[in-house]
């Protein structure tokens, strides 16, 4: 009998009265003569709990996927949700959506954390005489709003932020049975685009953009990778047009005072001031109207690129450059919006933009109407109702999805104004500051537990079902208002369905009816289980254009303020519209351009920080006529001088533990005046004052130059089409590479892989069927999203540090996105690179011999494993990686990391690992070893496909590739075999697993040294 | 100070063999009549765990050959085996009252616990730590008939279920790797 740890305690205690005892007590619980214990523990007992009973939906141990769409924003993506004994644990897109295609951004993953957050309310809140909140009964909440309804006299408002479904519909028609007004409303409601297009051409509504289909893609300002639009459906689009193949890629340029992700994947910046991009757009416009023999030619004619030139600083040779290529291309689109582009000429901008695609010729091919998407009401519009609470003529207002009292800038006022309101019902689910302000809180089921639908557009009605019970005892405000309408009746009596889920089936069934479905039952089985109906919208001829559609005149854009810089609030992927925030994915997984997590900062170009005096960390207060901020300074080569930026979304003051008091609002610098239906975000001027205080920035980019290692290559568009190697590239530009290796290393090393191929198959039976997995990643393809890094974070329990521990640099993330500078210096242009970059699974891999314990070891299959059971922390294996994606757990992040109920989003597929244990990325083992069981059982070798890594899966611009590199049929093969292929820091002669493909940019070849010449793209 | 506890222990296990081999209704023999008649009470004398109802393996997987897989019935397609729900064992047990006194009062506590709508809280014999991501059904398909009995020990004979091997012990599983020739590699469990 082997003497456990456990054993030896127990016998050595037993002299002692209390070592007696507990050895009778366990000798009572495991039966005499119980000479070897079971399970871990002596004293745990394990139980097991059956089902009273089972579902036939689930297996245990098996995932069951359900269909439904995710609510994260307007996108509408559909979901497929990876549920284990009825929890949800994974969001990916549903490949059968054609929004998304099966991607997922990091956002609508964090969909889980939301659902699970540990500050969600539990129960309806009323508001009580000491101002605090008291939970009380649903009869009691579902009373008290019916008698507020009931008596309000149709003096009822509600706020919406989410639709268009059934849910708003019902909102909305319930409000106006009652005589009160209901606006949809978002922050980025795209406003200033839905005026100029009713100024163009009538239709007060947005076009799609056919992305895919471009071959010249220019924006002024519209963030169609982070924030603007249909994100992930625009960066599939993008991808397959700007990603390079066959020899040729669409060329991007982006116009804009920031370098922004969107502006970090064009190939070229052209960096105006904000609220001069109209006069690139025009001349553009004109280029195209000459090139085209449109008759808007003439009214355009003063456009030309010198009047550009004087009003934006760019040189005109490179106006007129781009202007030809658009002009020229065959597939031009020309986009404008987003928050950074939304100053006080945004609607002639966007008007301007449409001129440059009617003179293109894109409207009706890039550009498309009838199925774009749809959009709320207007600021406008809100701020109507918001005048009607002013002046008390509102009883009762309902807002559900929406936090008007953090969006909406405070010199505004809003918070006084909602106050006027006599009762005030918000159904957060979290306590945000809108909920905070409210008398009654109805919290709502997340998405994932709730029925609805979604019509992100016409030809998409996506279905919404709950995949698993409430995680805390909320109620669908679908039932909530119908059980309301029951008690009102009067005005409400028409509303006679018995709960939401009824009224959704019945709206459903008229909908199969409207369809010529017979089977209203088959239609509705199918939608569940397909996530919705996906058509075509049908095609819409390009509408005429209005009677002034051209006449423009564009002025100065005014700003407030004389403070010596151009504010720039801007929406950052993660945050978005601060709805975000409170998610510790989100927080901590770093903002794509500057890679800082979990802070508010203040970006300042390299010479302005230099005039001011100030360095990366030091806070500045940044005032303006509306208000004052503080937070540190953030060196960022990627915005103009005289520009300085600030991100949005930080700045709450409730929404729970993560969110409330973390960084600044930047809204606080703007006014809230409107007189066009806007916001203007971008309509202030800032002065800046040094204070003495300082603060760490929670970046994780280390040095943020390459310093000629290599690690990203890229090379341009000629050389890429002629088959050349990044190496050959790089000659041609006048970059020989130096040797790789000396004699003396390769002398060094000669034999060594043999050698270790040889320890590898130790214990490798069947090595000819065994396959050995690799990965290909094209970095033509990858814009650095950061989807990939969420998906690895959710896939691989990966425990989420914190803002103190970044600046120690031990964020855990499996998955990085590393960001390089080029150029930027000595009048080159900046360019960014991004590569993510996971452990590289080496087959000479340095962190495998120094292991003292062997749990870093290199599997038969070619995977770089880590045991962490085995693990004992000397962490020699992360200092001996040349690459650092080796991870350390330093603390106990696993007992800080998911507090009650974020553990239940945990993968049971992977173990948690515990404080003293490396991890790293493991090429998603558990889903190979899954893989490899289920070919097993159906007695069939694995296919390419079989395997999916949640990076790849969750990709929406589809950038990597993974299989057996021995099956010659594999994608990840062909990958491979590309020229473009590389690997990372060749020199180490470690052999990575991973081969990137190089980036390829739609600029003109320049050898080293030379200027560009002038009038070309560089 | 260890020499005095090691006794002690050793003194321990002598009695309880003792106790043990007093109760004639370990594997060793069974009486060719069936599985004994036994009572909640005598399960203390048994090998293993006591149970909030005294199962009999003995009688369903043994005499009644009801199959494994009729209970655990995800063991063939899942890492999971799978624990009967209250509505199989109800399936039967709606009918069957049991043969004795002694089997009545355990059903009755069956239904019991089924009209109250509590699940009965089974104690768990084999685990394996939380580290270990061992796949059953791989072992069903390579194992065949009589999977179960390689790891868990004849069952069918067991009045109540004990631990024949500790499958936590890592050595028992590479032992039966290394003599079927199957994967040695660390990463087929430990991810």
């Amino acid at each position: 009998m082997t003497m456990r740890p456990d054993d030896q305690q127990m016998t050595e205690a037993a002299p002692d009265g209390v070592g007696r005892r507990q050895f009778l007590k366990v000798l009572g619980v495991t039966g005499a003569g119980a000479a070897t214990l079971s399970g871990c523990s002596t004293d745990r007992i394990a139980k097991l709990v059956p089902y009273m009973v089972q579902s036939e939906q689930q297996v245990p141990g098996v995932p069951t996927t359900y269909a439904s769409t995710c609510a994260e924003c307007s996108t509408g993506c559909g979901l497929h949700v990876t549920t284990r004994e009825a929890r949800a644990i994974k969001l990916e897109g549903n490949p059968a959506h054609p929004v998304n295609a099966g991607s997922l951004c990091s956002r609508g993953q964090a969909g889980l954390q939301a659902l699970y957050h540990p500050d969600r309310i539990g129960a309806p809140m009323a508001r009580n005489a000491a101002g605090g909140f008291d939970e009380i009964t649903w009869d009691d909440a579902i009373a008290r709003l019916a008698a507020q309804l009931g008596t309000a006299n149709g003096r009822v408002a509600a706020i919406n932020g989410y639709g268009p479904s059934t849910f708003s519909t019902l909102l909305d028609d319930m409000v106006g049975a009652l005589g009160g007004r209901s606006v949809r409303w978002e922050a980025f409601g795209r406003e200033a685009e839905r005026t100029a297009n009713f100024r163009t051409w009538g239709r007060y509504e947005l076009p799609s953009h056919d992305f895919a289909a471009a071959d010249y893609l220019v924006s002024f300002g519209a963030d169609f990778l982070e924030t603007w639009g249909a994100t992930v459906q625009q960066q599939r689009g993008f991808a397959e047009a700007h990603g390079y193949g066959n020899g040729t890629m669409a060329k991007h340029v982006y116009v804009g005072p920031r370098m922004n992700l969107t502006a970090a994947n064009a190939d070229e910046w052209l960096d105006v001031p904000a609220g001069t991009e109209i006069w690139v757009a025009l001349c553009l416009a004109r280029a195209a109207a000459m090139h085209h023999g449109s008759p808007l030619a003439a009214q355009l004619a003063a456009y030309t690129p010198e009047a550009a030139a004087e009003r934006t600083g760019i040189p005109a040779e490179r106006l007129a450059h781009v202007a030809e290529e658009f002009a020229a291309a065959s597939a031009p689109l020309a986009v404008a919006g987003g928050i950074a582009a939304q100053h006080r000429g945004a609607i002639d901008l966007c008007r301007a933009t449409n001129l440059a695609n009617i003179a293109a010729g894109s409207i009706g091919t890039t550009v498309r109407f009838g199925d774009g998407p749809a959009a709320g009401n207007d600021y406008g519009t809100v701020q109507e109702l918001f005048q009607s609470m002013d002046r008390g003529e509102v009883a009762v207002i309902l807002v559900h999805e929406a936090n008007p009292l953090y969006a909406l800038p405070k010199s505004g006022n809003f918070a006084a104004t909602f106050a006027k309101v006599g009762f005030k019902v918000s159904t957060a689910n979290v306590m945000d500051e809108t909920a905070a302000a409210c008398d009654l809180i109805l919290p709502n089921l997340h998405a994932l537990e709730r029925w609805d639908d979604r019509a992100p557009r016409p030809g998409v009605l996506g279905l919404m079902q709950p995949v698993m019970e409430p995680v805390k005892p909320g109620m669908h405000t679908g039932d909530v208002l119908l059980a309301a309408a029951r008690a009102v009746g009067g005005p409400l009596a028409g509303f006679t369905a018995q709960s939401f889920e009824a009224h959704l089936r019945s709206a459903w069934t008229a909908e199969a009816s409207r369809r010529g479905a017979g089977d209203a039952e088959g239609f509705w089985r199918d939608a569940l289980q397909r996530g919705g109906v996906y058509e075509p919208a049908a095609p819409a001829p390009a509408p005429a254009l209005s009677a002034g559609a051209a006449d423009l005149a564009p002025g100065d854009t005014s700003f407030d303020g004389d403070g010596e810089f151009l504010f720039l609030p801007y929406p950052t992927s993660q945050y978005h519209d601060g709805r975000g925030s409170n998610k510790p994915w989100l927080l901590e997984n770093p903002d794509p351009v500057t890679k800082i997590t979990w802070q508010s900062w203040v970006e300042l170009h390299p010479e302005t920080a230099k005039r001011v005096d100030v360095r990366e960390g030091e806070i500045v207060e940044v005032t303006s006529p509306h208000g004052t901020v503080r937070a540190q300074v953030y060196v960022y080569p990627g915005i103009r001088p005289d520009t300085v930026g600030m991100p949005l979304g930080l700045g709450h003051t409730a929404y729970g533990r993560y969110a409330a008091d973390r960084g600044v609002n930047a809204l606080d610098l703007l006014g809230a005046a409107d007189g066009q239906g806007f916001l203007p975000y971008v309509a202030t001027r800032v002065s800046l004052t040094k204070t003495r205080d300082y603060r760490q920035v929670a970046k994780t980019e280390g040095t943020p130059r390459q310093l000629g290692r290599g690690i990203i290559e890229a090379m341009p568009l000629a050389h890429a089409a002629a088959g050349m190697t990044p190496k050959e590239s790089m000659t041609a530009a006048g970059h020989p590479p130096h040797e790789v290796n000396t004699e003396r290393e390769l002398e060094a090393i000669d034999g060594w892989y043999e050698a270790q191929k040889e320890r590898w198959n130790l214990g490798n039976y069947g090595a000819d069927e065994t396959p050995k997995w690799g990965m290909a990643v094209d970095l033509s393809r990858c814009t650095g999203c950061s989807a990939c890094v969420t998906a690895c974070y959710a896939e691989n329990n990966i425990a989420t540090v914190g803002e103190e521990q970044v600046f120690k640099g031990r964020e855990m993330s499996w998955m990085r996105i590393e960001r390089y500078w080029e150029g930027g210096e000595d009048g080159e242009p900046l360019e960014a690179r991004f590569a993510p970059v996971m452990c590289q699974h080496c087959d000479n891999a340095p962190c495998e011999p120094v292991c003292p314990v062997y749990a870093s070891y290199h599997t038969p299959d070619g995977l770089n494993g880590q045991v962490y059971n085995r693990c004992v922390g000397t962490r020699y294996c992360s200092n001996n990686c040349p690459f650092k994606v080796r991870y350390y757990n330093w603390l106990k992040y696993n007992e800080s990391a998911w507090p009650e109920p974020l553990n239940l989003q945990l993968n049971p597929e992977v173990t948690v690992r515990a404080r003293g244990v490396m991890e790293k990325c493991t090429f998603c083992v558990q889903r190979i070893r899954a893989a490899q069981h289920t070919a097993r059982l159906e007695d069939r070798p694995l296919r390419d496909g079989d395997v999916v890594t949640a990076c790849q899966q969750a990709c929406p611009s589809k950038a990597i590739a993974f299989g057996n590199v021995k099956d010659p049929s594999a994608e990840v093969v062909r990958w491979k075999r590309d020229p473009r292929g590389y690997t990372m820091l060749e020199a180490t002669n470690v052999m990575p697993a991973v081969t990137y493909l190089a980036k390829v940019r739609a600029v003109d070849p320049v050898a080293h040294g030379e200027a560009p010449a002038a009038g070309e793209a560089h | 100070m260890l020499k005095r506890s090691l006794l002690g222990l050793v003194g321990m296990v002598a009695v309880a063999a003792a106790l043990a081999t007093g109760i004639s209704s370990s594997d060793a023999q069974q009486p060719s009549t069936g599985p004994a008649p036994l009572s909640a009470a005598d399960s203390a004398g048994l090998k293993g765990p006591r149970q909030p109802i005294f199962f009999r393996h003995d009688i369903h997987a043994g005499e009644l050959q009801m199959q494994c897989q009729y209970c655990h019935y995800s063991v063939a397609v899942s890492s999971e085996p799978g624990i009967p729900s209250m509505q199989t064992c109800m399936g039967c047990h709606a009918l069957v009252a049991g043969r004795d006194p002694a089997n009545q009062a355990e059903i009755q506590k069956l239904k019991d616990a089924w009209a109250a709508g509590t699940p009965v809280e089974w104690v768990r014999i084999h685990n394996v730590a939380r580290h270990v991501h061992f796949p059953h059904m791989r072992h069903i398909k390579a194992l065949g008939d009589n999977a179960c009995a390689t790891c868990h020990g004849n069952v069918a004979r067991m009045p109540q279920v004990y631990q024949v091997n500790n499958v936590n012990n890592m050595g028992f599983c590479i032992n039966c790797h290394l003599e079927r020739n199957v994967t040695r590699d660390c990463s087929a469990c430990h991810f």
